[in-house]
C-alpha cells in the first residue's frame, strides 16, 4: 500500500492537525457498534473504542466487530456528509500514519498499519453511495455469493439476455467489417443502446437513493426488525438489477470506444 | 487470481455455443442469472421423449470466464445422458472439474440451476402437449 497517497496535502496539514488535536469528538467517543468496554493496555483507562487512548494517547488495537461506519464514528446510515467524511479521513490518515510510529514499539507500529489500511478501505467504500449500500447489506449477511443464492426476476433476465444478444450482434457485425454506411448505422444503433442503458442506470441509481433515504428515516424512527429487513431486501433487489444494467452500460461503452 | 487451464480452454474454445428452437416441444430452455455479478446464462437441450436422452445441448452465456466455462462444461456433460442422470449433476462436480476458486463457486451453481431449469421447462411443455399420457404416467 502506498501511504503517501493518503497523506494530507501540505497546505492542509496544519489546520487538520490542529483541528484534530482540539476537538476529539469522534476520536474518543464513537457512538456505534465497536466494543466500548475496551481498556487501554498501557494505562488501563477505558478507551470507549477510540483510535487513541483518551487518557495516555497510545494507539489502540481494533476492537472486535469494528466496521467501516464505526471506524469513522458514524451511525450505519446511508446518507453520508462527504465533506465531513473527507475531513475525518485526512485527519485520521495523518494521525494513524505509520511514519509517526517509526520509533514506537513493534506492536504500536503494527496497530498503525492495521488502522491505516482499514481507514483506506473504509473511506473508499463509504464515499461511494453504491459501495456503501453493498457494504451495509454485506454486514447483514445479505450479499453472500455462492451458497446463499440471489434470485433475479425472470422478466428482468429475459430483457437482459435480449439486450446482451443485440449487443453481441452489433459486435459481430462490426468484427466482420462492412461498408461505411453499414458502420455508421451500427454506430447509431450503439449510441441509441447506450442512451437507453444509461437512462436505466440513472433510474436505478435514483431508486437506490430513494430506498437509502427510507432506510435512514426508518433508522431515525426506530423501525422494528421486520421493517428494516424489508428495506434491506428492497435495496438488495435494486443492487442486483443495477449489476445487470451496469454490465450492459460497460459493454456498450466499450463497443463505442472501439468502433 | 488466475484461471485454471480447463477454464481457459472452455473460455477460448467454448463447446456447443448456440441456440435451439425455443418453441420445439422437445427443447427445454433454462434462463438463469447471478445478480451479484450481472451474469446471464441460457442453456437449452433437445430431449428425446421416448428415451429421455438429451440429444443436443446449446448454451449462450454473458458473463465472466468461469460462468462461460461452467455452462460450456455443463452442455458437454449432459449430452448423451438421460434426464435423470443430468439432474444428478451437482455444482460441486463442476467446481472440481474446473478447479474453481471459492469466489467463483456461484458460476457453477448457475450452471447447475440452468440444467435444472431447462429440464423443468421441457417437462412443463410435455405436460401441456401430452396431458393424457402424463396423467397415466403419474398414476
Amino acid at each position: 500500500m502506498d501511504f503517501s497517497l493518503s497523506r494530507p496535502k501540505p497546505h492542509r496539514l496544519k489546520p487538520v492537525l490542529l483541528a484534530s488535536l482540539l476537538e476529539s469528538d469522534f476520536m474518543s467517543a464513537p457512538t456505534t457498534t465497536a466494543a466500548t468496554s475496551a481498556t487501554c493496555a498501557n494505562c488501563s483507562a477505558p478507551t470507549g473504542g477510540a483510535h487513541f487512548c483518551p487518557s495516555c494517547g497510545k494507539i489502540q488495537p481494533l476492537p472486535r466487530g469494528t466496521d467501516f461506519f464505526s471506524f469513522f464514528g458514524l451511525p450505519q446510515k446511508l446518507t453520508v456528509d462527504l465533506e465531513q467524511l473527507e475531513q475525518r479521513f485526512h485527519s485520521l490518515s495523518w494521525k494513524l500514519h505509520p511514519d509517526h510510529f517509526a520509533r514506537a514499539s513493534d506492536d504500536e507500529r503494527q496497530l498503525s498499519l492495521d488502522r491505516s489500511s482499514l481507514l483506506n478501505d473504509a473511506y473508499r467504500t463509504l464515499r461511494d453511495p453504491v459501495a456503501r449500500v453493498e457494504y451495509l447489506l454485506g454486514l447483514a449477511g445479505m450479499r453472500k455469493e455462492g451458497q446463499k443464492k440471489q434470485q433475479a426476476p425472470p422478466e428482468l433476465l429475459e430483457e437482459v439476455f435480449e439486450l446482451n444478444e443485440s449487443l453481441d450482434e452489433l459486435r459481430e457485425a462490426r468484427a466482420s467489417g462492412g461498408t461505411a454506411a453499414a458502420m455508421a448505422g451500427l454506430r447509431a444503433k450503439l449510441e441509441a443502446a447506450q442512451h437507453k442503458f444509461e437512462a436505466s442506470l440513472a433510474a436505478v441509481d435514483q431508486e437506490l437513493a430513494r430506498v437509502s433515504a427510507e432506510w435512514d428515516a426508518a433508522l431515525d424512527s426506530g423501525a422494528d426488525e421486520t421493517a428494516s429487513r424489508k428495506l434491506m431486501e428492497k435495496m438488495n433487489e435494486v443492487l442486483n438489477r443495477r449489476s445487470y444494467i451496469r454490465n450492459l452500460v460497460n459493454g456498450v461503452r466499450q463497443e463505442l470506444a472501439e468502433s | 487470481m488466475a484461471y485454471s487451464d480447463k477454464v481457459v480452454d472452455h473460455y477460448e474454445h467454448p463447446r456447443n455455443v448456440g441456440t435451439l428452437p425455443k418453441d420445439d416441444p422437445n427443447v427445454g430452455t433454462g434462463l438463469v442469472g447471478a445478480p451479484e455479478c450481472g451474469d446471464v446464462m441460457r442453456l437449452q437441450m433437445k430431449i428425446n421423449p421416448e428415451t429421455q436422452v438429451i440429444e443436443e445441448a446449446k448454451f449462450k452465456t454473458f458473463g465472466c470466464g468461469s460462468a462461460i466455462a461452467s455452462s460450456s462444461l455443463a452442455t458437454e456433460w449432459v449430452k448423451g445422458k438421460t434426464v435423470a442422470e443430468a439432474l444428478a449433476i451437482s455444482n460441486t462436480d463442476i467446481v472440481r472439474e474446473l478447479s474453481l476458486p471459492p469466489v467463483k463457486i456461484h458460476c457453477s451453481v448457475l450452471a447447475e440451476d440452468a440444467i435444472k431449469a431447462a429440464i423443468e421447462d421441457w417437462k412443463k411443455k410435455k405436460e401441456v402437449s401430452e396431458p393424457a399420457a402424463n396423467a397415466t404416467a403419474g398414476n
